[in-house]
């Protein structure tokens, strides 16, 4: 240990492996959560761009409720789902509350992600495609997808970065993420000065995470790019 | 060709038809936001004055109203019955709630105003400066890429100085002048908007055409000057729905001042129902108000943004 | 020749919100025919090719293929036996060449990965583009991009080809080589209907041009009749007008 480190430094290094496993419920917070979000969004997007017009009643209904399902999550703040999930419905253990919470949060928003970029792929594309005798679902599944999940991508970065940063709101669930284990660090007698240091490398720590997610999302758009759509 | 079937119908729909269709839901919008905003002001202004209509923290409809509708109301309709059952309880913690959403609002107001005046700059900076560039993208970058509450807890508890330079203030916490916790909170958002705001900005001016301020300096304008008069009324437009967005995301936001012990909304919620375990029902009214607060955000804006629209100019419908 | 032709419409009436834009058109076309429809802007020509295929729904009237109406035809199975090419082009962005004529063969048709690719390098040579079947649409030329799109369209073995002003999205000196695909096709003995400017493709290869004006067809005949003496005043004024305006690309 350095001499030439504060003290409080020099605690905040001794604890690295407690806020380690921090740091691993974060992450799996996360990913845990985006896939959820995926998993709900991406349907919910396709729903909204085409239950509008559809003939039958039940599938326009279908629209509405997911229309108005994600101006309700939207609208609330993720502390007051988080503490509905864990403490109101009693989802338990705290970590698969905050997945739900998150994620159908999170799910909300790339429902309008994927939605922005399914309009975004111009009606000519679905046009030759039924024209070629493609029923909608297919023409949906091998002409708009593919299209849409590629300009999908910084919409999803911005994603990313937000439930990145908003694990940390499981604090008020108690669950055992970064900030909750750094929180529990500087309140412990002794330690308390301690809190400028400690903030300041979790924060260091967020900001890499956040980094390292946008590259590599950034190197994911370009392997799966279409060659000569650049200037999409 | 067209001209005759279109002379043939009557001007459906358009102005001469106020009330039909469309303009319908408007009113109906119009008429929620109205009552909803009527009854919180009733009671901010009840409670404020000393209790004009209801004594402070007493519900203006008193809880027994529901439950002797519910007892009057047949029993075969059960939603009715459940709703008024939920009302009757409802009733008694709104007020504590409603007066708890007060610093909810100014939280999000004050943060949003005061960063707006940093974040100009900055954005100003990102895109004209050189040294300042660098200085102004450390900024964004460092408080957009970590988390808020973070953020709050190192200017809450990680500089001592802070707090207690607020509450040394004489005004702070007296009569009804919020705490020094909530001028913690909101220096801490203000920095946290202003960040984010300034990106908002930043992308706003970057949509306006350089050749705009090239035609500025051409007429004999100096930058600053070029910047105020020519590219930021236009920026400012295309900033609009970014800037709804920031809005939209204080108002929620501003709920995790409750963990540095400001009692705003989220914190009143939390803090009955840790007496009554009523979670459930809580923290749905907490949420409905929150919605209400949004909702009413997101269609003041829109008809700002309509009212300072101009061709061409940025649209409402670039989200 | 068979007593029932190809392609019947009958009474079509199409209205877009308060606007009527098609009032009443019926027309007729038998195997091998090859039917050009002028109009001015707006006319509703292409929203007339978009009823066949059922791109566009029309409140009144019918249109029957070898018979049968298409109200009553599922309307997947329609789009099979009908082909189009668009002014767009279309192409599916994010396909190569032979992957967006394979597309429908695969999914549509069923038929093996192999067998698709056979069939689609075919339809590709037929137009003169069999090396760049590995190329992406955003890599291809304007009238490149228009002859797959043909290629995607023939693939399908369809009895009747609509073309929806095919090369008014083309530099001038594209406009060739997409009308010679469409004039070989012809020859070939594929039925057509196209909505086009170029009149001289009109003139060599049409057996019927329809003059759309006002939502109904005013008037119509063979090339012969239509440019050197046809009957109304207005057809003579817009076939001569568009006659100067584009030219020969033939």
């Amino acid at each position: 240990m350095p001499e030439a480190l504060s003290a409080d430094w020099q605690y905040v290094l001794a604890n690295a492996c407690y806020l380690g496993e921090g740091l691993v419920v974060t992450i799996e917070l996360t990913v845990a959560s985006l896939l959820v979000g995926f998993a709900a969004g991406l349907p919910a997007g396709v729903v909204e761009v085409y239950a509008p017009r559809s003939e039958r009643a039940p599938v326009r209904w279908l629209g509405a409720a997911v229309r108005n399902a994600g101006i309700v999550l939207r609208g609330t703040p993720i502390v007051v789902i988080i503490t509905l999930a864990f403490f109101a419905f009693g989802i338990s253990p705290a970590f698969v509350a905050a997945t739900v919470a998150l994620g159908f949060r999170s799910a909300a928003y790339q429902t309008q992600i994927f939605r922005g970029a399914i309009q975004s792929v111009g009606v000519g594309q679905m046009e030759a495609a039924r024209s070629v005798g493609l029923s909608q679902l297919q023409s949906i599944r091998h002409v708009v997808l593919p299209q849409a999940l590629r300009r999908s991508v910084p919409g999803f970065q911005n994603e990313v970065t937000i439930v990145l940063k908003d694990t940390s709101i499981a604090f008020a669930i108690g669950l055992a993420e970064l900030l909750t284990k750094s929180y529990d660090l500087f309140q412990s007698v002794g330690h308390t000065t301690a809190i400028f240091e400690l903030i300041l490398f979790v924060s260091a720590v967020y900001f890499v995470l956040t980094v390292t997610a946008n590259q590599s999302l950034e190197a994911l758009a370009d392997a799966v790019s279409v060659p000569g759509s650049e200037g999409q | 060709m067209a001209e005759s079937a279109t002379a043939a119908a009557p001007a459906e729909g358009s102005a001469g038809a106020p009330w039909r269709g469309r303009n319908r839901i408007t009113l109906a919008k119009w008429a929620v936001g109205l009552a909803f905003w009527g009854w919180v002001l009733l009671r901010w202004l009840n409670d404020w004055l000393g209790g004009v209509l209801v004594p402070p923290g007493e519900p203006f409809l008193q809880a027994a109203v529901f439950t002797g509708l519910e007892a009057g109301v047949p029993d075969a309709i059960p939603v009715v019955n459940d709703a008024l059952v939920g009302l009757a309880f409802a009733v008694e913690f709104l007020p504590r709630l409603v007066n708890a959403m007060w610093l909810t609002v100014i939280l999000t107001v004050v943060s949003i105003a005061i960063g707006f005046v940093i974040a100009v700059p900055l954005a100003a900076a990102r895109v004209y400066g050189r040294v300042w560039a660098v200085v102004s993208l450390a900024y964004v970058e460092l408080l957009r890429g970590t988390p808020l509450l973070a953020q709050l807890f190192v200017l809450y508890y990680g500089l001592p100085w802070l707090p207690t330079f607020f509450r040394e203030l004489p005004w702070v916490g007296a009569g009804f002048l919020p705490g020094q916790a909530v001028f913690v909170a909101v220096v801490g958002f203000t920095l946290n908007s202003a960040a984010y705001q300034a990106e908002y900005i930043r992308g706003a001016i970057e949509s306006v055409d350089t050749r705009q301020l090239q035609a500025a300096r051409a007429v004999g304008l100096d930058q600053v000057e070029g910047i105020r008069f020519v590219v930021l009324p236009q920026a400012l437009r295309y900033a609009i729905p970014g800037w709804t967005n920031e809005l939209v995301y204080l108002i929620k936001y501003s709920s995790l001042a409750a963990f540095i012990t400001v009692p705003e909304l989220f914190q009143a919620a939390g803090r009955i129902a840790s007496q009554n375990y009523r979670y459930t029902a809580l923290f749905v009214i907490a949420g409905i108000l929150y919605l209400g607060l949004v909702i009413t955000a997101t269609n003041v804006m829109e008809r700002v943004g309509e009212t300072v629209s101009i061709p061409g100019v940025g649209t409402a419908a670039e989200r | 020749m068979s007593d029932v032709p190809l392609l019947r419409a009958e009474n079509i009436h199409k209205r877009f919100g308060d606007e009527q834009v098609l009032r009443g058109v019926s027309f007729e076309m038998d195997t091998q025919d090859v039917q050009v429809l002028v109009g001015s802007s707006g006319s509703g020509k292409s929203t007339l090719l978009r009823c066949i295929n059922r791109l566009a729904e029309f409140e009144e009237g019918e249109v029957y293929l070898d018979g049968t109406p298409t109200s009553e035809m599922d309307v997947n199975e329609l789009r099979q036996q009908v082909g189009m090419v668009f002014q767009d082009f279309n192409l599916f962005a994010h396909l190569t060449a032979v992957e967006n004529v394979t597309l429908g063969l695969r999914r549509v048709l069923g038929q093996s990965k192999a067998d698709a690719e056979t069939r689609a390098m075919r339809e590709l040579e037929q137009v003169g583009l069999a090396d760049q079947a590995d190329s992406y649409p955003a890599e291809l030329s304007g009238g490149q991009k228009q002859r797959v799109g043909i290629a995607r369209a023939l693939a399908m073995d369809p009895k009747l080809m609509l073309f929806d002003e095919p090369t008014s999205a083309l530099d001038p000196e594209l406009i060739g080589e997409v009308l010679g695909v469409m004039r070989d096709l012809a020859e070939g003995g594929m039925t057509m209907l196209c909505v086009t400017h170029e009149m001289g493709f009109a003139r060599q290869v049409a057996t019927d041009i329809m003059f759309l004006e006002g939502g109904t067809i005013v008037e119509h005949g063979p090339p012969e009749q239509m440019f050197d003496h046809p009957e109304h005043e207005r057809t003579k004024q817009f076939l001569e007008r568009l006659t100067t305006l584009h030219g020969d690309h033939g």
